[in-house]
């Protein structure tokens, strides 16, 4: 289409008497900030920050626009391709490399001072870090880590598993009792995959191998995968994982019927105020040939199209004041991506962020590649066939494995 | 009369206002689809350049373009069959006076006022297998020994989708057909009750033959909306497990937005276009063709 | 038993499941929106609670600045459903009182704007809502509820128009008056039960609208109520149901209770323009 059809098109709508419309003038200069929605606190902490800073640099506006997190990536896509980026947004530091590639993120090594720099903790610091430019900073950071009901532990005479063999023989123990499943098991939706790598990793797979091609395919895959299925077989799962994503799953922790679930920090606040009663403990995940977490980052990504990369920036330093990042922390339950706030005594203190935290030494993050949403999601058909019974597993793993190399060569 | 023939320009602006309004904001998305279609899309929707119809040998060449397509024709078929075949019986009692009538027409209306987000997000809860109050309640009445997980394979889901999506169709459709059936002229009734017809003679040689063009433009619209429609499916299963329950408009919609390929889904998009815009066309001919009658009624009417 | 009593009771035999399914999920909705948080997630799920919280729509309406996205809503709401009518008067009139060539064809077009959804259409329209300047504001979603609403006020108040009989403005026309003033004075003040039925109907479809909304609005202040209760269902990482459901309840209930009462009209309405 020509512009000037666009044009004429664009006209004769207005002539059909939206004249009245415009955009309002902004005296100020406005720097728009995407915000991804972890819970219903996000959003009003961040117009709290953006007040505090408004009020110290009255010339600058800042617009917080809190999209669903569900749909955060097609409203990135839309703005982008109307060419309507914001200045800022929080993304998922696994589509970064999507974003850098594209010369939509701007890297910001120019911008960092080295005071600020230090202020981060590497091991977080590191995601955002693609072909030597640092392309945003970590947001928020989550480790991974399994939480049992104790109460049902004693209950069955087992304990708490160290390893995937000791994790196996609990479950079987647990299975006894009435009207409870061993292992939560999440088949559905977002981080479906998570679950499985988890297991692939303490198995002492990964996600690529060293040369780049997937990791599926390995013995070690196929090991972790067949763990899940003979559970989900021998009823050591909840019935059908397919139905239950990571919600439901964690669902049905606080319900007290799962003796074993995997999960992330987030999810302690809310079995204070949902399942007050429920005893638990943090525990690593059990170990196999190897031991692993999952560290899960976002990152503050400025966009390059930004005119305003100034003004955003300083928005920027303001809002990782240690106050600041503090009360964002406890009120999401995340981890501490800056060295201070990681300092406090909370941290340490409280055995549930202790637990959690103690995986990040050996922490595997996600990594930068490519098209990683459509890799995730070709994971995922994969697994679902082999829970439902569709496919074997080692069929399924090795044409999954296919496709993502089909996917990563493009 | 007259008069009005005369001056044809005058109908024509009338139309025009809404003419120009719709084509300007449905028509330029559409060529903007168009022009997509054709070429190479950026992850984040930036035109690279044009390669005529490549995208669409892509989409030809993927198996789950395929089995969605194949889906959402079931998808069509079974939930505006489904609609129909429920809406009939219900307009026709609805049309007829007893105790209560006013509250039925209420109930079987309700659903249309929620969006079908809402509706989709509040299904998706009350099925949840072990938490949602379904399967509690059909426990508690003891039909089931056992949760059933309504969403967890293909074939299930799928089929409460269909129901969910016939669900939220009726109020449309019943509408329609009440609005049919309080026009229909009570002294063929009266007529053939004093011959002695019976209710199903009367429903199968009266009210169906003159029902027709209402069961007609339920089937055009339902046909529409429903091939189109995203939020059931798409809330409650993401169109799987395992794509088992993607139709074409959820595939789409997970090609445009999560894996960011702008062209190959705007080429799935003119297809779908394309698929119903035949459909309508033929069925319009088709039926055009039978309805000659109330064509010639429809003349007689304006002059 | 009288006869109609029989009747009676056997269509509501007939009905009920049908009613039951429908009114399952409302259910759902008010006994989750009103239950204590630590009994969201109970085992077995029960349909009774402890207390009713009514506190839940309280603590809602404050965090989820409802009443922000209630005005927003009704803004759009009612803007757009003025306009459509508007524009649609002429409209529905040239289709119902004139022949012309062109006729069938504008039928068709109409039919045609029915058959994108507006998700496929959604990158396109945001650009032409950048063209147009319109971007993060709420009138670019009034424009464009107008422009998918209109095929079917269009059909609706056509069939309204058909059972208007001409003889009242032929007769004003023997009095003297233009053609203009007959369509002010005489028929559109017979037309007005028509367009408020016609107006509810674009109302609730507007009031409704999500994908568009979502798309086309980019600052939380200018959200409207799907959109910022979808925001609560859709948290990353924790779903509050209880001020989910609370919030759900306020936005559709009276709704539905208008739109349920005024049905009958609708189904007039429906009856005739839509097959001709």
């Amino acid at each position: 289409m020509t512009f000037s059809i666009r044009k004429a098109m664009a006209a004769s709508a207005l002539a059909v008497g939206m004249a009245w419309a415009g955009s309002p003038a902004y005296a100020k200069t406005q720097v728009n900030f995407t915000v991804a929605e972890y819970s219903s606190k996000t959003g009003p902490y961040f117009e709290e920050v953006a007040a505090a800073f408004e009020k110290e640099n009255p010339d600058i506006h800042i617009n917080i626009q809190v999209v669903p997190w569900d749909t955060l990536l097609q409203r990135l896509t839309t703005d982008i391709a109307g060419g309507q980026a914001p200045d800022i947004s929080i993304v998922g530091t696994r589509w970064l490399v999507d974003f850098a590639s594209q010369g939509i993120a701007e890297p910001v090594d120019s911008y960092l001072t080295p005071e600020f720099k230090s202020t981060f903790i590497d091991t977080f610091m590191a995601p955002s870090v693609i072909d030597g430019k640092t392309m945003g900073l970590p947001v928020a950071a989550s480790a991974r880590a399994m939480l049992v009901n104790t109460d049902l532990l004693e209950k069955a005479g087992a304990k708490a598993p160290a390893n995937w063999d000791e994790f196996y023989t609990t479950a079987e123990k647990l299975k006894a009792l009435p009207d409870t499943f061993a292992f939560g098991l999440q088949g559905k939706e977002i981080e479906t995959d998570a679950y499985f790598y988890y297991s692939l990793w303490t198995h002492g797979g990964d996600i690529l191998k060293g040369d780049g091609t997937s990791g599926l395919d390995t013995p070690e895959a196929l090991q972790a995968v067949t763990l899940y299925k003979k559970m989900i077989d021998e009823g050591l799962t909840q019935p059908s994982p397919t139905n239950y994503t990571r919600e439901d799953v964690f669902n049905l922790f606080k319900q007290g019927k799962v003796g074993m679930v995997f999960t992330f920090p987030m999810l302690i606040p809310q079995i204070k105020a949902e399942a007050p009663n429920l005893k638990y403990k943090v525990l690593p995940f059990p170990e196999g040939k190897a031991r692993a977490t999952y560290g899960v980052t976002d990152t503050l990504m400025l966009f390059s199209s930004s005119q305003v990369k100034k003004e955003a920036w300083k928005f920027i330093e303001f809002a990782y004041k240690d106050e600041w990042r503090t009360k964002f922390d406890h009120g999401e339950g995340f981890l501490p991506v800056t060295k201070n706030v990681a300092a406090e005594k909370y941290y340490s203190s409280d055995p549930d962020i202790a637990g959690f935290a103690a995986g990040l030494p050996y922490a595997k993050f996600a990594p930068t590649i490519a098209n990683w949403e459509e890799i995730a999601d070709t994971t995922v058909r994969a697994l679902q066939q082999i829970y439902l019974g569709q496919a074997k597993p080692d069929e399924a793993l090795k044409a999954a494995a296919a496709d993502i190399n089909k996917i990563r060569s493009k | 009369m007259k008069s009005r023939t005369r001056i044809p320009t005058t109908p024509l602006l009338m139309i025009l206002p809404s003419f120009l309004l719709a084509m300007s904001i449905i028509g330029y998305p559409i060529l903007d689809l168009a022009w997509t279609s054709m070429q190479e899309v950026s992850r984040f929707g930036k035109m690279m350049g044009f390669i005529g119809l490549a995208n669409f040998a892509e989409v030809f060449r993927d198996p789950l373009f395929y089995s969605s397509l194949v889906r959402t024709l079931i998808w069509t078929v079974a939930v505006v069959g489904g609609t129909l075949i429920m809406s009939l019986p219900i307009a026709i009692m609805l049309n007829d006076d007893f105790h209560g009538r006013g509250l039925a027409r209420v109930i079987v209306m309700l659903p249309w006022a929620i969006s079908l987000t809402m509706t989709a997000v509040l299904w998706r809860w009350s099925l949840n297998g072990r938490a949602g109050l379904i399967n509690a309640t059909l426990m508690d009445f003891h039909i089931i020994t056992e949760p059933i997980e309504w969403l967890a394979t293909a074939p299930l889901a799928f089929t409460v989708e269909i129901l969910v999506g016939i669900l939220v169709s009726i109020p449309f459709t019943t509408t329609i057909f009440l609005g049919g059936l309080s026009s229909l002229p009570q002294d063929s009734y009266e007529a053939a009750v004093v011959d002695g017809a019976k209710p199903w003679e009367l429903f199968r040689y009266i009210t169906l033959p003159l029902m027709k063009p209402f069961i007609n433009i339920a089937i055009v619209l339902n046909v529409i909306y429903v091939f189109n429609s995203l939020p059931i499916i798409w809330v409650m299963t993401e169109g799987g497990p395992a794509n088992g329950t993607d139709i074409l408009v959820t595939y789409l919609y997970k090609l445009a937005f999560r894996f960011g390929q702008l062209g190959k889904a705007s080429a799935i998009s003119l297809i779908m276009f394309f698929v119903l815009f035949v459909f309508t066309i033929a069925y319009v001919l088709m039926v055009m063709r039978q309805e000659h009658d109330s064509t010639a009624e429809e003349v007689k009417n304006d002059a | 038993m009288t006869p109609k009593l029989k009747k009676s009771l056997l269509y509501w035999l007939l009905l009920s499941p049908l009613c039951v399914v429908i009114l399952l999920p409302f259910g759902v909705m008010f006994v989750t929106a009103l239950r204590p948080r630590d009994e969201l997630f109970v085992y077995p799920p029960t349909w009774t609670f402890s207390e009713f919280r009514w506190e839940n729509f309280v603590e809602m309406w404050v965090k989820t600045n409802f009443g922000g996205a209630l005005l927003n809503s009704l803004y759009v709401s009612v803007t757009s459903t003025i306009i459509a009518i508007v524009l649609s008067i002429p409209a529905a009139y040239a289709l119902s009182r004139y022949r012309f060539s062109g006729k069938g064809l504008y039928r068709n077009f109409l039919l045609m704007t029915q058959m994108m959804s507006p998700i496929v259409l959604v990158l396109g329209l945001f650009r032409l809502m950048v063209h147009l300047n319109l971007v993060n504001s709420l009138n670019s979603l009034v424009v464009t509820y107008v422009a998918f609403n209109m095929a079917f006020t269009i059909w609706m108040l056509q069939s309204y128009f058909n059972t208007i009989p001409r003889e009242l403005e032929e007769a004003s026309w023997i009095d003297g008056a233009t053609s203009f003033t007959s369509l002010v004075k005489i028929f559109l003040p017979l037309a007005v039960p028509a367009m408020v039925v016609t107006a509810i109907f674009t109302f609730i479809n507007s009031w409704n609208e999500f994908v568009l909304a979502l798309t086309l609005i980019r600052s939380q202040n200018d959200y409207t109520l799907p959109v910022q209760i979808f925001s609560q269902v859709a948290g990353r990482y924790q779903v509050e149901w209880h001020h989910v459901m609370a919030a759900t309840v306020l936005a559709t209930v009276p709704v539905a209770i208008v739109f349920s009462w005024l049905q009958r009209y609708l189904i007039r309405g429906m009856a005739l323009g839509a097959v001709k």
